[in-house]
């Protein structure tokens, strides 16, 4: 009877133990919101009159690079945006800033595989494409050139002095009222993304590579609705629209990805199994999307 | 922070680097300013949130530009969903407090949902930031 009273109580503290994870934080906020009238937990909010415009808030080209690298993915420099090229994107907005996001993909996996004479070299690309975009303040404060060859062999410091100047560009296109070109220079960083991990894995076919390409893939859904809440702003951006979301639909139509939508289940692209044929039609639209923003 | 017309004056800049502050360790990954206006009927305002499963986040509030406070809710799940779960709410930590953070990991999706109280009299509006770091 004792060892059955025991028993009980220690199952249900591992219990608790497991589904609370291991951040102390995280278990204090499920700790908070369990101790919540149990209505408020499972918050309704049918009853509130709903804002029909949802905004996104869409990530860095150095996470994404960040979240890639962890994957074993090598470095292929081929696969970079050429530099030299930056000048000839002075043309339009959506050039400008779609550029801007490949070279900071290209900086990001440069600086995560540690080739730190090609960050400082894309750091400058980005820096000339920036500057196009009315952004020099972004890149030229707090010594950000010295700061970064001071420490340009401390990885560490030099993700902090980059992401430093995201912050910097973030708020300098919320002051200007330029936040379309956030979504869009997103959409450049993205694609670069993608193009890179495709051609490293079909170099390497390391299998966390695919895995890696396919959670950025996921991306797309959340692109396509940040990119139609500013459509009308540049006139490229119904085509852009039109190319993203022929990649999520042949990424829909991966049959492991299609049945996980169709019983909602959480995919693990680990264990998920995707085909040489399925995933070339999608390394095929991307390659042509790349290809259009880079000409 | 002034007043002008009902409305606070959002500042980007001082607002992010505010927030900017309470995220080390974690690194800058992006930040969200939201404008709040108040109507005569409660009213919710959604920003999706697309994360890494892998990863382990904080998210940093900082809510000094609201005239009057809102609450912050975040989920798995859009405001669509039925079955949708609470992951954070402001209500746990105080109704008062302008700024606060909480941390994630294992998820692919938050949604922030600002629910924002009546307007007693006019409308008027604010901002809120929140600010995403990853480890």
């Amino acid at each position: 009877m004792t060892v059955k009273l025991l028993i009980v109580p220690f199952f249900a503290l591992a219990l608790a133990l497991v589904s609370c994870g291991d951040n102390p934080e995280e278990q204090k906020n499920q700790e908070l919101i369990d101790g919540l009238d149990s209505t408020a937990a499972m918050s309704d909010t049918n009853h509130i009159a709903q804002d029909d415009e949802v905004t996104y808030n869409l990530p860095s080209a150095l996470q994404i690079a960040y979240v890639f690298k962890k994957s074993g993915a090598t470095f292929i420099p081929s696969l970079l945006n050429k530099k030299d090229n930056s000048s000839k994107y002075n043309t339009s907005n959506y050039k400008r800033a779609v550029n801007f996001g490949i070279y900071s993909a290209d900086l990001a996996y440069c600086l995560f595989n540690k080739k730190y004479q090609e960050s400082k070299e894309y750091l400058k690309s980005c820096k000339e494409m920036g500057s196009y975009l009315g952004l020099n303040q972004a890149f030229e404060s707090d010594n950000m050139a010295q700061r970064f060859d001071k420490n340009i062999t401390i990885e560490d410091s030099v993700v902090k002095i980059v992401s430093n100047v995201q912050l910097k560009t973030d708020i300098m296109f919320e002051q200007n009222k330029q936040k379309h070109i956030t979504v869009v220079a997103f959409a450049g960083a993205w694609t670069e993304s993608m193009y890179i991990a495709s051609e490293v894995y079909a170099k390497d076919k390391n299998k966390k590579v695919l895995a890696s390409l396919l959670e950025q893939m996921l991306l797309s859904e959340t692109i396509i609705k940040a990119l139609k809440n500013h459509q009308s702003a540049e006139t490229e951006l119904p085509a852009l629209v039109a190319e993203v979301t022929k990649i999520n639909t042949q990424f829909n139509a991966i049959a492991s990805v299609k049945t996980a939508i169709e019983k909602d289940e959480e995919m693990d692209f680990n264990t998920m199994t995707v085909t040489d044929g399925e995933l070339k039609s999608i390394t095929e639209l991307i390659k042509t999307l790349r290809a259009g923003m880079v000409e | 922070m002034a007043f002008q017309g009902g409305d606070i004056l959002c500042n980007a800049k001082e607002l992010k680097e505010k927030a900017k502050n309470s995220l080390d360790p974690y690194k800058y990954d992006s930040s969200e300013l939201t404008r709040i206006f108040y109507k005569k009927k409660e009213s919710l305002k959604e920003v999706e949130v697309p994360l890494f499963i892998g990863e382990k986040y904080r998210i940093v509030f900082e809510l000094e530009a609201l005239p009057k406070q809102v609450e912050v809710q975040v989920y798995n799940k859009n405001k669509e969903s039925k079955n949708r779960k609470l992951l954070f709410t402001s209500k746990s930590i105080g109704a008062d407090k302008k700024e606060f953070s909480f941390e994630i990991s294992k998820t692919r999706h938050v949604y922030v949902d600002y629910i924002i109280p009546p307007s007693e009299e006019g409308s008027y509006s604010g901002c809120a930031v929140f600010m995403v770091g990853y480890k």
